[in-house]
C-alpha cells in the first residue's frame, strides 16, 4: 500500500475530488495548509504597515491506495490539478506498512 | 384613596423631548465604548491580545462610572468652585476645578440639572441625565488612549491609572472648557470634546506609550489584525453612535442638535472618502484599504467634534477633508520623524485622535458660521453663536482655540507623566513581564478569544447536576 500526499491549489479541490472518486478511491483526508515553493508570497498592508506573507494557502490531500492503483491515482491528481502556472503544487508517494479500519479491526488492503 | 389625577409624571421644568433625546444620546455614546471600541480595538490587535484589550475596555468603563458618581462629576460640572491655593474671582486657580463630591443622593439624581456652563438656558432634565450623559464621554476617553498602550501594559496598572487620570486630568480639562472654567470664560469652545476628549486622549496615549515602553519586537513585527469584520462592527457603531456624541451636546432636542447630527455625518463621509482616495493615488501600492478608510472615518468624526453645531454643511465637508488630509500626512510622514518614530503608539491614537482633535479644534476659529444658532436670544440677548475668521469674526476665536489647545497638550502630557510614575510606584511597574507578553491573553487572564472545546477538558470539580446521572 502507498500513501499519496498532494499539496495543491485550493480552488482545484472539486476537480481533484471528482477524478479520485471516478478512479475508485474510497476515501481521502483533507487539510488546509500554508506553504511556499517557487511561487512567491504576497504583501499585505494593514494601517499603512507592509507585511510580507511568504506562505500561500494550499490544500493537502492524503489518500492511501493499493500498490496497483498508485500510478492511476497520481496521474488523476496531477491531471486534474495542473494549471501550468507556477504554484500548482507537489504530489509524493510513501510506502505504508499497514492500515487498520478502526470500526472492524480489518487490516491491510481490506481496510482500504 | 388617591385619585390618579393627583399625580403628574414629572416636574414642570422637565421637557420629555429634551430628556428623552439626552438619554438616547448618552446611550448612543455609551455604545461607542461598549461594544464599539471594545470590538474595534479587539479586531485590530493580534489574536493573542483580544481578551486583554476587551477587558481593559470594559474594566476602564466601569471604573470611570464609579469614580464619576463618587467625586469626579462634580469636579467637572458642579456649580461649586473648588478654590485652589485660596484663589478668588475669575482667576485661573479659582476656575480650575469643582468641588469633589458624590451625586448619589436622591436630590443629586432627581433635581433639575445645573452646571456653571449653562446658566442662561435652564436644563430641561434632571441631574441624573446630565451626569450620565457626561460620564459616557469621560468613560470613552481612557478607552481611546487604551489603543496606544495595548499589548504590554500591566493590567493592574491600568486599573490604577484610569481613576487617577479621570480625577486629575479629565475632570480638570472638562471643567476648564465645559464646566464654566477658565478657558470657557475666556471664550474657547469645544462643542463635544475635540480637545477635552480626543486631543487629550492622543497626548495621554502617546505619553503613556513612551513611558510604558514598546511592545515586544516579535509582536511589532507581526502586528496584523485578527478580525476585520469586528473592526467593521466597531467602526459602524462608532460612526452612528457619534450622532449622540455631537447631537446631544446642545442639551436640547432642537434645531442645533439636528444640525450637529447632519454635520457630523457629512464630515465623516468626507473624511472617509478623502483618506481612501489618498491611499488610492498617493501610496506606493495605490490601493484602497478598508482600515485606511476607517482611519479617515475616525478623522472626520473627531475633526467635526469641536465644531459640529457651529459650522454649516460646507464647513463640515471642509472639516472632514482637512482633518483627514492632515492626519493622513502625519500618519505617513510625521510617523517617521522623532519623537513619533521612537514611541510605540500601538494603534496610532496620537494621529487619529490627537492630530484630528487639534486640527478640528483650530478649525472652529476659521469655519464657525455665526448664522448657525445654538441658543436663540430673546429680546436684547444675542443668540449664542461662534464667529469664525472666514465669516468676519476676526482672530479672537482662533487665538482662544490656540491657547486652549496649548493648555490641553502641555498640561495633559505633564500630568500623565506624573500619574504614570505614581502608578508605576504603586503597582511596582507598568509592564507585564516579557514571558507573559510572549503568551498574551492566556498568561494574564487564563482565557483566550477563540477557545476550542476539543482541546479543553474540565478538571475542576463539577456538581452532580453537571455530571448527569451516573
Amino acid at each position: 500500500m502507498k500513501l499519496v500526499v498532494a499539496v495543491l491549489k485550493p480552488f482545484k479541490l472539486d476537480d481533484v475530488k471528482e477524478v479520485l472518486k471516478n478512479v475508485g478511491v474510497q476515501g481521502m483526508t483533507l487539510t488546509e495548509a500554508q506553504g511556499f515553493g517557487r511561487q512567491r508570497g504576497h504583501t499585505e498592508v494593514y494601517r499603512g504597515a507592509e507585511y510580507e506573507v511568504d506562505f500561500v494557502p494550499k490544500i493537502r490531500i492524503e489518500v492511501v491506495v493499493d500498490d496497483a492503483q498508485v500510478d492511476e491515482v497520481v496521474d488523476a491528481i496531477v491531471g486534474s490539478a495542473a494549471t501550468g502556472k507556477i504554484g500548482d503544487g507537489k504530489v509524493w508517494v510513501v510506502p505504508v506498512e499497514t492500515v487498520v479500519r478502526v470500526r472492524t479491526g480489518e487490516r491491510g488492503t481490506d481496510a482500504l | 384613596m388617591l385619585a390618579a389625577a393627583s399625580f403628574i409624571p414629572y416636574p414642570h421644568w422637565l421637557n420629555s423631548g429634551d430628556n428623552t433625546w439626552q438619554l438616547v444620546s448618552a446611550t448612543l455614546v455609551g455604545l461607542m465604548s461598549l461594544p464599539g471600541i471594545a470590538v474595534l480595538y479587539g479586531g485590530l490587535v493580534q489574536r493573542k491580545w483580544v481578551v486583554n484589550t476587551m477587558l481593559m475596555a470594559f474594566a476602564g468603563f466601569s471604573l470611570v462610572l464609579l469614580v464619576w458618581v463618587l467625586w469626579a462629576y462634580n469636579m467637572g460640572f458642579s456649580s461649586e468652585q473648588f478654590s485652589v491655593f485660596g484663589a478668588k474671582g475669575t482667576g485661573f486657580f479659582n476656575n480650575l476645578i469643582g468641588r469633589p463630591w458624590p451625586i448619589l443622593t436622591h436630590f443629586g439624581e432627581q433635581n433639575q440639572a445645573t452646571s456653571l456652563a449653562q446658566t442662561d438656558v435652564p436644563f430641561h432634565f434632571p441631574n441624573a441625565t446630565l451626569a450620565y450623559f457626561q460620564v459616557v464621554f469621560a468613560a470613552i476617553t481612557p478607552l481611546l488612549f487604551l489603543g496606544s498602550i495595548l499589548g504590554r501594559m500591566k493590567f493592574r496598572a491600568w486599573l490604577v491609572f484610569v481613576p487617577l487620570w479621570i480625577t486629575f486630568v479629565y475632570a480638570v480639562n472638562a471643567k476648564l472648557l465645559w464646566g464654566g472654567g477658565f478657558f470657557a470664560m475666556k471664550g474657547a469652545v469645544d462643542y463635544s470634546g475635540g480637545y477635552v476628549i480626543h486631543l487629550a486622549a492622543g497626548v495621554t496615549g502617546f505619553t503613556l506609550a513612551a513611558i510604558v515602553g514598546k511592545r515586544l519586537t516579535r509582536d511589532r513585527l507581526h502586528a496584523v489584525p485578527n478580525n476585520l469584520m469586528l473592526v467593521a462592527v466597531g467602526a459602524g457603531i462608532l460612526w452612528l453612535g457619534w450622532n449622540g456624541f455631537n447631537g446631544g451636546d446642545p442639551f436640547y432636542a432642537g434645531v442645533d442638535a439636528a444640525s450637529a447630527v447632519l454635520n457630523t455625518n457629512i464630515a465623516t463621509a468626507a473624511g472617509l472618502t478623502t483618506w481612501m482616495l489618498m491611499d488610492m493615488f498617493f501610496t506606493k501600492e495605490r490601493k484602497p484599504t478598508f482600515l485606511g478608510a476607517i482611519n479617515g472615518m475616525i478623522c472626520g468624526l473627531v475633526g467635526i467634534t469641536p465644531s459640529a453645531g457651529w459650522v454649516d454643511g460646507y464647513g463640515a465637508i471642509l472639516v472632514g477633508l482637512i482633518c483627514s488630509t492632515v492626519v493622513w500626512i502625519a500618519w505617513n510622514f510625521l510617523s517617521k520623524v522623532r519623537p513619533f518614530s521612537q514611541v510605540d503608539d500601538a494603534l496610532g491614537v496620537i494621529y487619529t485622535h490627537g492630530f484630528a482633535g487639534l486640527t478640528g479644534g483650530l478649525l472652529v476659529g476659521f469655519l464657525a458660521d455665526p448664522g448657525m444658532v445654538q441658543y436663540i436670544g430673546v429680546g436684547k440677548t444675542p443668540s449664542f453663536v461662534v464667529d469664525g475668521l472666514f465669516y468676519g469674526g476676526g482672530w479672537h476665536q482662533e487665538w482662544e482655540q490656540f491657547l486652549a489647545a496649548v493648555w490641553i497638550i502641555v498640561f495633559t502630557a505633564i500630568a500623565t507623566t506624573i500619574l504614570a510614575y505614581i502608578t508605576k510606584w504603586i503597582c511596582r511597574g507598568l509592564r507585564e513581564k516579557d514571558d507573559v507578553l510572549e503568551i498574551g491573553d492566556v498568561a494574564i487572564h487564563d482565557e483566550e478569544v477563540y477557545p476550542q472545546e476539543t482541546f479543553a477538558e474540565r478538571v475542576s470539580a463539577m456538581s452532580a447536576a453537571d455530571r448527569g446521572v451516573e
